[in-house]
């Protein structure tokens, strides 16, 4: 913490022995102890992403070298927000229901706090949502995609490479869109459906092209490229029936036929109204249900 | 910096900045803003009297009014060298922007335009990055969301238009609105039913219109958390095994399970509570002849019927349309 302040204070490189008679704690340590401690004491600054800098003040003799925290590097910019917004951050830490990723939300905030912002959480607290992260693997890629790092899984049966290029949630689910090397393709991955703890591996992640992402984005959402008519019994089925329009072709006393999109594999779909939905086209679509059906008719 | 845990200096880096902009800080309300307890808060405190200005003079320390601390207020002095905070790490901005993104999903119109510009801003301080991490939840229309928040804000009784899942139906129940919140990617109201008088919980995606009636909401008592599903321990609720073909098992990523078990011949067996049995007859009828053994078999009973009623059904219609 001192050196941090030492470092931050001065304008000029801080030469070590200097910095061993100003820091309080490195005064009373012998040579050896004081190489160590400040050694380990830089290395953990850095990894906090503490920029401590090393140069020499001096071009003609470049050989002392100091070291030096810039201003700019460290403070975080002033942003600049309004009331609306702050009270929208008020929330944001809340929002993980998952310890660390909360945790480091928390960081942040409380470091827009520590720079004089105030965000008031009561008023946005109806809309707060809750994101998960559940999924055993899912830590590792979350570095992944950060750190910019390709990611070695296995997935239906096969060892892969990936290069990570988006981490997305869709309704609840968390899916990875990457480059898999070992394929050589851009794919998708369901994140629960990883079949080995990820490792992060050697090597970097080349930016993908912004049209390819677009597709696999768009490829999450449920297919329904089919049409069907269905026959619905009035008043059931809504979710089905509310996008849909009218068929214009005859159906039974109290069903009314539609016109639906589903997707290609919509059998079990359809079953799940019982009899409440009838298919009446296409054929193919109509056995399919029928056959799914009496699987379960028979079980008894 | 012998007496500091990594962890720590993070903390107090941001700490010092933070008791400056707020003078007379409360204890609670500061150790709750920086997650910790008040006993490590002041442990901080203490540490941070053993900080400051290369020298270590007297003067040169920060100084802690250790009177007021007592009294549970923090006053600190001499640190105006370290105001402002220090930068977000990338893990800190990300996880701040993907949240915004949540709330933003669940926003009405004016909160939603808020969000986005507070994330825009967000996301040009810290620079590229933030787009790889995304999310949508299924809340349902903007118009919706803020018809119910403005009741919500008002305590007014509605009249929901619902689409229900379990019982394919619509319905349009009288409810007091209390929170609106999220499990799983989708989101929810939650309400007291009048006509059940009870909590319900109601998706957003299925509630299709929001009607004023006028009437001020009650006092129901506290209300239940929205992290529990229809896995709640009902006592009326009870226990069944299904096992399942591969094609099947997708459930276990949608429902909540209390055992998943790979058989050694394949599949996968699943052992869960049903609470709704309309909702079990319908998830029966959607696995079909992904279903191999139902556990007890009276549990598929519903859906047997169901399915032989639906295929005689079919059966009639294409012969006499």
């Amino acid at each position: 913490m001192n050196l941090t302040i030492c470092l931050l204070m001065a304008r000029r490189f801080v030469e070590r022995e200097q910095i061993r008679e100003l820091v309080e704690g490195y005064r009373g340590l012998g040579d050896a102890a004081f190489e160590r401690t400040f050694e380990r004491d830089k290395d953990d600054l850095r990894a906090l992403g503490v920029p401590v800098e090393m140069g020499s003040n001096s071009s003609l003799f470049p050989d002392e070298v100091g070291y030096r925290i810039r201003r700019s590097d460290f403070e975080l910019p002033a942003i600049d927000f309004t009331a609306a917004e702050t009270a929208a951050l008020g929330v944001a830490s809340s929002v993980w229901d998952d310890a660390r990723l909360g945790g480091e939300a928390a960081k942040a905030l409380a470091k827009l706090r520590a720079s004089g912002l105030d965000p008031d959480a009561s008023r946005v607290a109806a809309f707060t949502p809750t994101v998960g992260a559940r999924e055993p693997a899912f830590e590792v890629l979350w570095e992944a995609v950060l750190a910019a790092r390709p990611v070695a899984f296995a997935y239906r049966g096969l060892d892969r490479v990936v290069e990570p290029w988006r981490l997305v949630n869709r309704t609840g689910a968390w899916y990875l869109i990457g480059l898999d090397r070992t394929r050589g393709e851009g794919r998708s991955f369901k994140v629960s459906r990883i079949e080995s703890d990820p490792v992060l591996v050697d090597g970097s992640v080349t930016e993908p092209d912004p049209a390819v992402v677009e597709r696999h984005l768009a490829s999450l959402h449920a297919r329904r490229d089919n049409e069907a008519v269905v026959a619905v019994r009035d008043g059931a089925a809504p979710d089905l029936t509310r996008f849909a329009e009218p068929a214009g072709v005859p159906a039974p006393p109290g069903f009314s036929a539609w016109r639906v999109r589903v997707s290609a594999d919509a059998a079990g779909d359809l079953a799940w109204h019982g009899a409440d939905v009838v298919v009446l086209e296409p054929a193919a679509l109509a056995d399919a249900v029928r056959t799914h059906l009496e699987a379960v008719a028979a079980w008894r | 910096m012998a007496m500091t845990s990594t962890s720590q200096v993070p903390r107090l880096l941001a700490l010092v900045p933070y008791l400056q902009a707020h003078p007379d800080a409360d204890l609670a309300a500061t150790a709750s803003v920086f997650n910790v307890s008040q006993r490590q808060l002041v442990a901080d405190l203490k540490v941070l009297w053993f900080c400051g200005l290369p020298g270590g003079a007297p003067g040169d320390l920060i100084e802690v009014d250790m009177d007021a601390l007592d009294a549970g207020t923090i006053r600190l002095t001499n640190a105006e060298f370290l105001a402002r905070p220090q930068r977000f790490t990338p893990e800190e901005a990300l996880s701040l922007i993907v949240a915004l993104r949540a709330i933003e999903e669940m926003a009405d119109a004016d909160l939603g335009s808020a969000v986005r510009s507070a994330r825009a801003k967000l996301e040009a301080a810290v620079g590229g990055g933030a787009d790889r991490v995304d999310i949508a939840v299924a809340a349902g229309q903007e118009g919706i969301r803020g018809e119910l928040a403005d009741a919500i804000a008002a305590g007014q009784a509605v009249r929901l238009t619902y689409h229900g899942a379990s019982r394919g139906v619509e319905t349009d129940p009288v409810v007091d609105p209390v929170a609106l919140g999220t499990r799983d990617g989708y989101g929810y109201l939650t309400a007291w039913a009048h006509e059940r008088r009870a909590w319900r919980t109601y998706r957003l995606d299925r509630i299709v219109a929001v009607t004023p009636t006028g009437a001020a909401v009650g006092d129901h008592g506290p209300v239940p958390a929205l992290a529990s599903g229809w896995l709640d321990d009902r006592p009326d609720a009870a226990e069944v095994t299904l096992d399942l073909r591969p094609e099947g098992r997708w459930i276990t990523e949608y429902h909540p399970m209390l055992s998943v078990t790979d058989l050694p011949e394949g599949g996968t067996r699943v052992r869960m509570l049903v609470a709704d049995p309309g909702w079990f007859r319908r998830l029966l009828l959607r696995l079909g002849p992904a279903v191999t053994r139902v556990d007890p078999p009276e549990a598929a009973a519903s859906a047997i019927d169901a399915a032989r009623e639906a295929v005689a059904q079919a059966g009639a219609f294409t012969e006499a349309p």
